[in-house]
């Protein structure tokens, strides 16, 4: 079966800086996530998709069909861009209706599908309110809104999670979880490992352009505990914590920060030494101020993965 | 693709009707009117014993044809792709199932829509705030509606340009207010054919009062060498046709760039 995103050789550059570099994906039905840290090339390569930058090298089919200026594909794909941006002057409804209308739906139907779309959104109470009045959340809600309201096979969703509150991201989640169980195919981005991990098992991680792993969660979680974690721990005994945890063989580092009176531990079993902690907590008198993981973060993590 | 046109057109003839920009321009081209009342009041303490067909043709000479329809055509036209770039809502049309050549046409033509209400509401009612009186006559219909028909093909022929601009650099305002403020102003003044590279002398070639205009700003009128009525019009035409199309080609093959 022919995939219904695909890639080959795609690579874009923006003068001499390298956006994406030879990426060659075929993304079928389901939520697909592209993983990386911010610049990685995620947004570039939707951008392609979705025939706003044209490939350097390579092409992109989406439906087998060349994406860069086909029209033909775009009523059968709904995009929602990472930059909050809106035609301010428009309400919520204006707003979704105008460009409902641009698929050629009557004023009618886009008024009813644009209200469809609010209320899938939870914005139906603010539909008549200038969209320049939404808060952050509301605006990141009404692009997704513009994004499905036409009922895409394909949706392309860059960063649609950024900005949301917990409750919210809960909703659209689940919104994005009910597309992909109508048999859509869903392409995501985010630089937040946990909100894709909540979202779909199959995910790509890029880099600096390329693609350095693609994997269900499981595989992607291993490559990630295969890196050191540093902990920093800040505690008033810290000099005895850290004495007492020094025999663990899972340990490979410890630095003192006597000025905060904090130790950072370096591990590459993150699960044992906080079962550890646990312990010495329970059973000593030891008192901790803070704990913090200094490097847990995507890029720090890519870092690893690329032998930075 | 006269159906994406349509609706291009219709989108943003909406958002244009509601956007801050077209309240300050209707504002700005109410200044005729505004014009027209005070030297009516004027007239009528009769201070201003001057014909007002000549009053008005002094104020369609200098305000409509030298400012507003320049101004209009400039701030709306150059504003055409920037506009979606810099407010990054571009995205939202390039990934809707329509062409970029009907995105540029679409959006030329609800520039026009929207400046041409307010140009002709304007000069129509300044016309006849100055002219309806006892005085007035039915064929002073048909030289209101003639200066209209002028004016809305300076309109469209400069939109069309400023819109080919929009196009072609990234930032067009400066090289428009040079063309629409210095090439145009100061070349009328050249005698010759050098006159005939500007879109001013053929619309001033339109206006059959104009060489004979007097009153106190004659001065600006003189040294018009004109261009036959019908040439004048085709030329207006072309310049529209041409400039649009150039527009819409370049737009469907240049890549733009949202500036991060």
């Amino acid at each position: 079966m022919t995939a219904i995103i695909e890639a080959r050789n795609l690579s874009r550059w923006y003068g001499n800086v390298l956006g994406i570099s030879e990426i060659n994906l075929e993304i079928n039905p389901g939520i697909t996530a592209l993983l990386g840290p911010n610049g990685a090339g995620k947004s570039t390569f939707m951008k392609i998709l979705t025939g706003q930058l044209k490939a350097n090298i390579g092409e992109a089919r989406i439906f087998g069909e060349k994406v860069w200026n086909n029209r033909r594909i775009f009523s059968r794909l709904g995009f929602c861009p990472e930059d909050d941006a809106f035609y301010e002057d428009l309400s919520g409804l204006e707003f979704l209706s105008g460009l409902l209308s641009l698929y050629g739906f009557s004023q009618a139907e886009s008024r009813q599908k644009a209200s469809q779309a609010l209320d899938l959104v939870e914005l139906a109470d603010v539909a008549d309110r200038q969209v320049r009045s939404y808060s952050r959340g509301m605006r990141q809600r009404i692009k997704i809104a513009q994004a499905i309201a036409h009922d895409p096979e394909v949706l392309i969703l860059d960063e649609p999670l950024s900005g949301l509150d917990p409750l919210s991201k809960r909703r659209i989640i689940k919104l994005i979880k009910e597309f992909k169980n109508a048999g859509k195919t869903i392409v995501i981005s985010s630089h937040i490992l946990p909100e894709v991990e909540a979202l779909t098992s199959e995910i790509v991680l890029i880099h600096q352009g390329k693609i350095i792993a693609r994997g269900d969660i499981y595989f992607i979680r291993d490559l990630i505990d295969t890196h050191p974690h540093m902990i920093r721990i800040k505690s008033a005994q810290y000099r005895q914590l850290a004495t007492t945890m020094a025999g663990e063989d899972y340990l490979l580092k410890m630095a003192f920060e006597p000025e905060d009176q904090a130790v950072v531990f370096e591990t590459h079993d993150r699960d044992r030494f906080f079962n550890r902690l646990n312990e010495l907590l329970l059973s000593s008198p030891l008192a901790i101020d803070e704990i913090t993981s200094p490097d847990d973060n995507l890029q720090a993590v890519f870092d690893y993965l690329v032998g930075k | 693709m006269t159906t994406e046109i349509k609706r291009v057109f219709s989108f943003y003839f909406f958002l244009k009707k509601k956007s801050s920009r077209t309240k300050i321009f209707f504002l700005l081209s109410s200044a005729a009117i505004l014009l027209a009342l005070v030297i009516r009041a004027y007239r009528l303490a009769g201070h201003w014993a001057e014909n007002s067909q000549i009053i008005f043709q002094n104020i369609l000479m200098v305000f409509f044809l030298q400012f507003l329809i320049i101004i209009l055509a400039l701030f709306y036209g150059t504003s055409i792709v920037p506009e979606e770039m810099e407010g990054k809502t571009w995205p939202y049309l390039s990934s809707r199932p329509v062409s970029k050549a009907a995105i540029i046409i679409g959006k030329y033509l609800s520039s026009l829509a929207v400046t041409s209400i307010m140009l002709v509401s304007s000069l129509l009612l300044s016309y006849f705030i100055l002219n309806l009186d006892r005085d007035f006559q039915l064929k002073d219909i048909w030289t209101v509606v003639s200066y209209s028909l002028v004016l809305l093909l300076g309109l469209a022929a400069y939109l069309s340009f400023f819109t080919f601009l929009s196009t072609w650099l990234a930032k067009p305002i400066l090289l428009g207010l040079a063309f629409g403020f210095g090439w145009e102003n100061v070349i009328q003044y050249f005698p010759g054919t050098t006159q005939k590279l500007s879109i001013v002398h053929y619309l001033k070639s339109l206006l059959p009062q104009y060489a004979s205009a007097s009153g106190r700003l004659s001065f600006l009128f003189i040294r018009l060498e004109p261009t036959r009525d019908w040439l004048a019009v085709l030329i207006l035409l072309l310049i529209t046709v041409v400039f649009l199309g150039l527009a819409a080609l370049l737009f469907s093959y240049k890549e733009y760039l949202i500036q991060d």
